[in-house]
């Protein structure tokens, strides 16, 4: 069996199994780890062949070329995949050492583990819809367990706008196939210059909206403080270092991948609706004084980051919007993780954390806002440049603000309980893999050179 | 048929769009399936060639209609079909904690259970004040 479709065989019928377990018994939570666990050794193991050797190719069921559907795995699909399962299999660590409470969450979280490592290794755009459903469908239920009054309603904003989102996709899809007569993405990219051009404007602005709305960009946001602020601790974490991920992958693939002059034509509202995503998320993250608000806030501003990169265009920026995202990805599950924990080693991992997304070396998050910068001087662009800077100015003072309210008030600290050994433990794992990942980028940023590479020969042939 | 089609499309996503922009949950889930239908319809009429059946053996040097469009509008329907059992799910969950499945009702409930928490909250700092002075 080939290493492509290994971590979705293992996936799979372990999803399915431990759908009927019952999940706040801790075998079934166990299992769940250990299999979600055997599935990210898989991938890291195919991220290191495609580093190696270059994209991994599997023709579906033994179909000719053309009929059956194609796995591929590249740099940008492995990469991505292995940061969100990895952020998945955290937050399921998390939620089982610290107790489930919800009777599904173990086997949604395969499932979501499952949709995501699909989407980011087909290479077929209507099994991409497939596997975006599957990881979106369980990502709606598992924002609604646990049972919060207030939270129903925040999960259902979430599903519906999100689901609006997801049937403008699939029209796009739909538009893209009658223009172009197939749905592998190779051909599509290949065939994507004949389009007619305005038929192509409309195709991309469909992606465009369907994308935005899952990363939470500035004028598609207006679900995500709503579920962000009110999902148990685990599944936001999830969201916004798993799920939000989708929409940055979406962008980058279908984008910068398959439609390249489009973007080009519209690099300028790429840039200006990045720079306002950046300063709306900043400036409503001063002005919260509920740290997950104000991380919510954080999670839009730097979603303007990716599409300021992809507006910038060319392998440095596209080189660095991948890195961002990666790296923002672990930095926000980080701070998700911790933010509702208190007791020794989580405030640290906080400020970890806190220092990463606001690019503090030696944290991971410098070598995504360097990149950045790197790709503003590049390009030559001053706003750029001052930008990224005003961004990150803004971004330490926000957290910094959030630090101080909940972790410096002794009445805070003392009202709380100081959360159970297993919990601050994952947390100060996660944020060593933080520091890890500063202190030694060097496969994180070849890989994410090289998916910007393949995304640029892809998009150009 | 394309016309006709495209028109069909834009009712159906025209009336869902409006259905959910009203305050009724229900309302709300019912436009998001015309929304999915009108999307099923786009990928249906994607493939609108003429032909023969796409069935063994093929016809020589005739055109044959595009089976792949049935195939993923089938998909889109079954997810579609998926999607609308678990909104119903998550209406019916607020209706039982809530009693309402208006918007506008529930925001004034979650306002009113807003204002105890702060009150509650507010109430509990001050005692905690006059604990610590005396």
């Amino acid at each position: 069996m080939s290493l492509l479709v290994a971590p979705l065989a293992v996936l799979w019928p372990t999803a399915v199994i431990v759908a009927f377990a019952d999940g706040r018994r801790r075998p079934a939570g166990v299992a769940a780890i250990s299999m979600l666990a055997a599935a990210f050794g898989l991938l890291v193991a195919l991220a290191v062949r495609v580093a190696a050797d270059g994209p991994v190719d599997v023709l579906a069921g033994g179909w000719p070329a053309d009929v059956g559907i194609r796995l591929r795995a590249d740099a940008l699909g492995t990469s991505m995949a292995v940061v969100s399962v990895f952020v998945v299999l955290v937050a399921l660590i998390q939620d089982v050492v610290s107790g489930t409470s919800a009777r599904l969450l173990p086997a949604l979280m395969l499932f979501l583990a499952l949709g995501l490592t699909g989407l980011f290794l087909t290479g077929d755009v209507f099994s991409f819809y497939v596997f975006f459903e599957l990881s979106l469908i369980s990502s709606y239920a598992l924002s609604a367990v646990g049972g919060e009054r207030r939270m129903t309603g925040g999960a259902l904003i979430f599903a519906v706008v999100n689901l609006l989102g997801s049937f403008i996709f699939l029209i796009a899809v739909a538009a893209l196939y009658r223009a172009t007569g197939t749905l592998e993405m190779a051909a599509v990219a290949e065939r994507a210059a004949e389009i007619d051009p305005n038929t192509a404007i409309l195709i991309a602005v469909s992606f465009f909206i369907a994308f935005g709305v899952k990363l939470g960009l500035f004028p598609f946001h207006f679900w995500l403080p709503a579920i962000y602020g009110s999902a148990p601790t685990a599944v936001t974490a999830v969201l916004a270092g798993a799920v939000a991920n989708i929409g940055a992958y979406g962008l980058l693939r279908f984008g910068a991948g398959l439609l390249p002059r489009e973007v080009e034509l519209a690099s300028g509202v790429l840039i200006g609706l990045g720079s306002a995503s950046i300063i709306y998320g900043a400036v409503q993250a001063i002005g919260r004084r509920d740290s997950r608000e104000v991380l919510a806030y954080s999670a839009i501003g730097h979603a303007g980051y990716v599409i300021v990169a992809l507006g910038l265009g060319g392998p440095v920026a596209l080189a660095a919007a991948v890195l961002f995202t990666l790296v923002n990805a672990l930095q926000k599950g980080l701070l998700f993780l911790a933010v509702d924990l208190r007791g020794p080693l989580v405030s640290a991992a906080f400020v970890i954390g806190a220092f990463s997304v606001a690019g503090v070396p030696p944290t991971a998050g410098f070598f995504g806002k360097a990149a950045l910068f790197e790709a503003g001087v590049d390009a030559g662009s001053v706003a750029a440049v001052a930008l990224l800077f005003v961004g990150g100015a803004l971004t330490f003072i926000y957290l910094f603000q959030a630090y101080q309210h909940d972790f410096w008030r002794p009445e805070a600290d003392g009202a709380r309980t100081v959360a159970p050994v297993g919990a601050r433990l994952v947390v100060a794992f996660v944020a060593l893999v933080v520091l890890a990942v500063g202190l030694w980028p060097e496969p994180l940023v070849s890989l994410a050179g090289d998916a910007a590479q393949d995304l640029l020969q892809r998009g150009g042939a | 048929m394309t016309l006709l089609l495209a028109v069909v499309v834009a009712v159906l996503f025209g009336t869902g769009a409006t259905l959910m922009l009203k305050p009724d949950l229900l309302r709300v889930v019912v436009g998001l399936v015309l929304v999915s239908n009108a999307a099923a319809f786009t990928v249906i009429s994607s493939g609108l060639t003429r032909g023969e059946p796409p069935i063994e053996p093929l016809p020589e040097g005739r055109p044959v209609a595009d089976p792949l469009t049935q195939a993923m509008t089938l998909t889109a329907l079954v997810i579609g079909f998926a999607v609308t059992a678990l909104l119903l799910a998550l209406v019916l969950r607020v209706y039982a904690t809530h009693r309402s499945v208006d918007l506008d009702a529930l925001s004034r409930i979650e306002a009113r259970t807003e204002e105890e928490l702060e009150r509650e909250e507010l109430e509990h700092e001050e005692r905690e004040r006059e604990e610590t002075e005396v």
